[in-house]
């Protein structure tokens, strides 16, 4: 095992340049010999971060929507990486990357945490997108094109985030395997079951935005009926053979 | 960027935003030509106001991206960089603003100025962007991935915030707009509305 890097200090609040620029063996060093430090500056990244963003996409609606939103969307992260803590830790190993189950936790958080830290810088700018979108009024329907470019641009900064996060993750995953190989496949199989469990939760948790047929509320008891999946293969089936 | 490593930046920083300030001022005032009247005064405070809100809401994510890109630029010096863009940008506006006062004093139409004064915007942008990418190239930047994509970001709330702000050309009632419009919306129906439209309509 390598030695720890001289200068391996304590993330702080400010390090955020540290971290995002961090190569990865030191955040290798940082996995190894500094986690605890490293969790929680994951999670209050992932809390702000995601809840800037998130707070900005429910302003739309209201201040109360923008409340809920701003606890929702650090909450799909945080659950998702709980909820798929073992499973992703029994998968590294199974696929060749030694990792133990604290240090593969500690990895995907410092994953998604990069992807909030992102969506954090990028919510001035989704906020200029949501005030210049027309606010909701009678006439404001789902079918709205405005909406829809409101919801499009929203959703499109999620997936630049994600798609940030997850490249900066492939050099520490090739890093720890010493094996490009092994490493495109550990990252698959985290993101496949990411998006599985974390569409289920988003599912669960909506609306982030707005719900036309239901006043403001932070779950309403019906979104417990029925997952993603079911609805995404209903539409397809009414689409085929309708 | 070797400027912007050294004490004293600070006083750097705020010269170039407030040649920026000046200058699309100077700007606004050749594009307030156009209508006359109010907008001799609101196009320089709306073009002035909106470069510098444009820039700001941009910052954070500048920042990040070129954090991600392994820049090794601090914040301030990133909040340099961009100041620089504003600067050269508007430095070069000046340079377009003769021939766009001359095409304001010979045409009528809200559309043909309108699309003149974007065309000069866009090639001032592109030398600024330059700047900037040349910056972050000193900057031990491993990638510009993410200085790019944020360029099209830059890009697209600029274009947006002459929307937000507009009538910066024609005249209106009202300082800004009532209606909540992007910008694509509101190009479309400047452009069907153009059959007569001239410097009388709103913008």
């Amino acid at each position: 095992m390598a030695s720890p890097l001289p200068d391996c200090q304590n993330l702080r609040p400010g390090s955020i340049g540290v971290f995002l620029r961090a190569r990865p063996e030191r955040l290798r060093e940082w996995v190894l010999h500094r986690q605890l430090n490293l969790v929680l500056f994951c999670v209050v990244a992932i809390v702000l971060g995601s809840g800037a963003y998130g707070a900005v996409m429910g302003s739309w609606r209201g201040a109360w929507q923008a409340f809920y939103t701003g606890i929702k969307l650090p909450l799909v992260i945080l659950l998702t990486t709980l909820g798929n803590g073992l499973l992703n830790g029994m998968l590294a190993p199974l696929l060749g990357l030694n990792l133990t189950f604290r240090q593969s936790l500690a990895v995907v958080l410092m994953s998604f945490a990069i992807v909030s830290v992102m969506l954090g810088a990028l919510s001035p700018v989704a906020w200029f997108v949501v005030w210049n979108t027309p606010p909701l009024t009678a006439t404001m329907r789902l079918s709205s094109p405005e909406y829809g470019i409101m919801q499009l641009t929203l959703a499109g900064f999620i997936g630049l985030a994600g798609i940030a996060g997850s490249v900066h993750l492939l050099p520490l995953l090739s890093e720890w395997a010493r094996s490009a190989s092994t490493a495109r496949k550990v990252l698959f199989a985290w993101l496949a079951g990411n998006l599985f469990l974390g569409s289920q939760i988003c599912w669960v948790l909506r609306p982030f935005i707005w719900d036309p047929a239901r006043p403001v509320e932070f779950i309403g008891r019906e979104y417990f009926h029925g997952s993603f999946y079911e609805t995404v293969f209903e539409a397809a089936r009414r689409l085929i053979f309708s | 960027m070797f400027q912007l490593r050294q004490p004293g930046a600070g006083t750097l920083i705020a010269s170039m935003l407030f040649v920026s300030v000046v200058c699309s001022l100077i700007y606004g005032v050749v594009a307030g030509t156009f209508s006359g009247g109010t907008q001799l005064w609101a196009a320089p405070v709306k073009i002035a106001a909106g470069l510098m809100i444009s820039a700001l809401i941009c910052l954070p994510s500048l920042y990040i991206f070129t954090c991600l890109g392994g820049s090794q630029a601090r914040l301030v010096e990133v909040f340099g960089l961009l100041a620089g863009l504003l600067m050269l940008m508007t430095i070069l506006l000046i340079g377009f603003a003769p021939v766009a006062w001359i095409f304001s004093q010979s045409t009528e139409s809200l559309a043909w100025m309108g699309a003149l004064h974007l065309i000069f915007w866009f090639i001032a942008t592109c030398f600024g962007l330059r700047f900037l990418e040349a910056g972050f190239s000193h900057s031990n930047a491993r990638s510009l991935a993410g200085f790019r994509t944020w360029v099209v970001i830059f890009m697209l709330v600029a274009l947006q915030m002459t929307t937000a702000l507009r009538p910066i050309l024609g005249t209106a009632k009202t300082f800004l707009p009532a209606e909540k419009k992007f910008f694509v919306a509101h190009w479309g129906d400047c452009l069907k509305g153009q059959d007569g439209a001239s410097k009388s309509e709103s913008r």
